[in-house]
């Protein structure tokens, strides 16, 4: 039997056969450290060793910009209110190869599973509006291989017809290796795909949900699906082998997106990405550093993005996790926070 | 739903941004009507004789080897054959993950010493399954050391009923993952029959492809996958690869709606599809479809 080889230096692989056991022991487990852990200190960063990321490209994470604004409908207004929001960010896509990467999950009618289609092709006419040289849209679903599925029936697919974009099924895009900015998972190197490695501005969409492995999926989460599952397999086991929270981290330090757009116009509680209950909120989030993003939709969902513990590790190198530094325009949060339930064994996320 | 014909297309992205097509443009090398899909498969080949997973991407052995099946073909082989791994697999290794996709490959190899080494890593091959697995069942994973799902274990499962049709021990281990993880009701997700105390829904695509191991094997089994095939095909015909791999199936085991997914699978536009839908499109549709008659 090919027992799994350890080869990642700092964490242990946390995704096991899908069952409620397995689950139970890992929430358990999970919940422990949630409770035990520090803002900067988690079972990711062992404070003996050196931190498992290059801080030369990193750097220090400077004052971050994120936009809150109210969107209550997917309605004719929504184009006025990304370009809105965009621009409260300063964000600067002019003469740029735009990726824009929506949450494209599953296809169940009536659930708030996937960033809506109506969204992403207000986010591209806004784009352009704002010079970009190209948009695009890319995803590469870990859970349907069939990506024609998903983005026929989703209605994502007559959405970019009408908005004239092109869509990019990451799963099958050309792609090329690329050595990983940290180290988390020990795998060392990504394939990415060119849509991806190629354009000037990558752009996280994620859809505003909980999350039964790791407490949210947001704009870090979401890019999960830059990455092939021609590679990785459907899902992307292999990533999940080597640590969820590693991939997210190793994924996103390599990625990098530059600006984000949450849809929490209606998100998801309870057991998501994909089984949990709809929960409109009436929000789009936007920003220019993907953690200080996820903090600040996280602290609106109700949670306490400290008790997050991908996210706090995310604060050491990916972006700014500290909210006196995070530059809130819109809506503030602490106005319009609006508690999602937990997904199971994550209650002790709640803020 | 949208009609098969209005679909957007799921565009190449090989190359940079600038060469993606946009959707409801035909590729300039469509005249106005959209390749059969044997025809735009085997216009997809590369000069090396393989496949990629989209036209112009380097090749890859599952592409290649599902476009073997399909068109019977000596070139996709020569191709295997030329970049079987050491380890006598196939797939890519990109850093420390190892791809598997030596079933599909090796169910594609013509008789020879290349066939068997690539027996011999199927053979040698489990998936891990750590504690709390549902059933002691290894099957065989997406890359090594991974956990064992319902895809490369069907794959794997049709080679060895093919060619090794003696490896008593894993054919049952492979048919106990496939029946640990059937879904509630039959047929089957990617590999979990549920999630967190949440039955999970079977696919149309995975439920499509373990049929075809499955056959014969465990009638029950069989039957209620097939039925689950005839519920839920139609409703996720929206997707290429979907329909084509239930066309497939529907036509292998003669189902009465063989014929009406048959007639919507050569509807569908294939311009910007990738080659393994292509590849099952033409294996729906063609003599192809023998290829995965096992024993």
């Amino acid at each position: 039997m090919n027992e799994p080889t350890p080869h990642h230096p700092i964490d242990r692989p946390i995704h096991r056969p899908i069952d409620r056991r397995t689950f139970l022991t890992r929430a358990a487990g999970t919940a422990a450290v949630v409770l035990g852990a520090s803002a900067v200190g988690w079972r990711l960063g062992h404070p003996h060793r050196p931190p498992p990321f290059d801080g030369r490209v990193f750097g220090p994470p400077g004052v971050a910009t994120v936009a809150v604004l109210r969107a209550a409908f997917y309605d004719e207004g929504l184009e006025a209110t990304v370009l809105d929001g965009l621009r409260q960010i300063g964000a600067d896509v002019h003469g740029a190869r735009v990726l824009l990467k929506p949450n494209m999950v599953e296809y169940d009618p009536g659930s708030a599973i996937n960033t809506d289609p109506r969204l992403v092709a207000a986010a591209v006419t806004a784009m352009r509006r704002l010079g970009a040289a190209s948009v695009t849209v890319g995803e590469g679903p870990g859970h349907r291989r069939d990506t024609g599925y998903v983005v026929n029936a989703s209605g994502l697919a007559e959405r970019l017809r009408d908005v004239g974009a092109p869509f990019v099924d990451l799963n099958t895009a050309a792609a090329s290796l690329r050595h990983t900015n940290s180290s988390y998972t020990g795998l060392g190197e990504l394939w990415l795909p060119q849509a991806v490695t190629d354009a000037d501005v990558v752009v996280s969409m994620p859809k505003m949900k909980t999350h039964h492995w790791v407490g949210v999926t947001l704009s870090l989460k979401n890019l999960f699906g830059t990455v092939p599952g021609r590679v990785y397999g459907w899902p992307k086991n292999a990533l999940h082998w080597a640590s969820i929270e590693g991939s997210i981290l190793d994924i996103a330090g390599t990625v990098r997106p530059r600006y984000q757009i949450v849809d929490g116009i209606v998100g998801m509680e309870g057991n998501g990405p994909i089984d949990g209950v709809s929960k409109p909120v009436g929000l789009l989030v936007f920003g220019d550093d993907p953690v200080a993003t996820d903090v600040t939709a996280a602290t609106i969902m109700g949670m306490d993005p400290e008790r997050v513990p991908y996210l706090q590790e995310a604060g050491r190198f990916l972006g700014q996790p500290d909210p006196a530094r995070i530059r809130q325009v819109g809506e503030e949060p602490s106005s319009v926070i609006t508690p999602f339930a937990p997904a199971p064994g994550f209650e002790g996320l709640r803020a | 739903m949208a009609s098969p014909r209005t679909h957007v297309r799921i565009l190449r992205g090989g190359g940079d941004l600038a060469r993606s097509l946009h959707p409801g443009c035909h590729p300039p090398d469509n005249q106005g009507m959209p390749l059969a899909f044997e025809d735009r498969l085997r216009a997809s080949r590369n000069t090396d004789g393989g496949f990629g997973p989209i036209e112009g991407a380097a090749s890859e052995a599952e592409p290649t080897a599902l476009a073997a099946l399909a068109l019977d073909d000596d070139a996709s082989r020569r191709w295997l054959l030329a970049n079987q791994r050491g380890d006598g697999g196939f797939g890519p290794v990109v850093g420390s993950v190892v791809r598997d996709d030596t079933g599909v490959a090796a169910l594609a190899l013509a008789n020879g010493a290349e066939r068997e080494r690539a027996l011999d890593h199927l053979v040698a091959t489990f998936g891990s399954n750590g504690p709390g697995a549902e059933g002691d069942a290894l099957g065989w994973p997406w890359s090594d050391g991974t956990h064992g799902w319902v895809e490369p274990t069907s794959w794997a499962l049709l080679a060895l009923r093919a060619h090794r049709p003696n490896e008593a021990a894993r054919l049952a281990d492979g048919l106990a993952l496939l029946r640990s993880r059937e879904s509630v009701g039959g047929g089957w997700n990617f590999g979990d029959r549920t999630m967190l105390g949440v039955d999970l829904h079977p696919y149309v695509q995975t439920t499509a492809l373990a049929l075809f191991a499955v056959h014969g094997l465990d009638p029950g089994l069989a039957s209620r996958g097939l039925d689950v095939l005839l519920r839920r095909w139609e409703a996720e015909a929206a997707g290429l690869l979907s329909l084509a791999v239930a066309a497939a199936a529907l036509r292998r085991f003669e189902a009465p709606a063989a014929p009406v997914a048959a007639r919507r699978l050569e509807a569908f536009d294939p311009s910007g599809a990738d080659t393994v839908a292509l590849a099952w499109a033409t294996i729906a549709l063609g003599p192809g479809l023998r290829s995965l008659e096992v024993p």
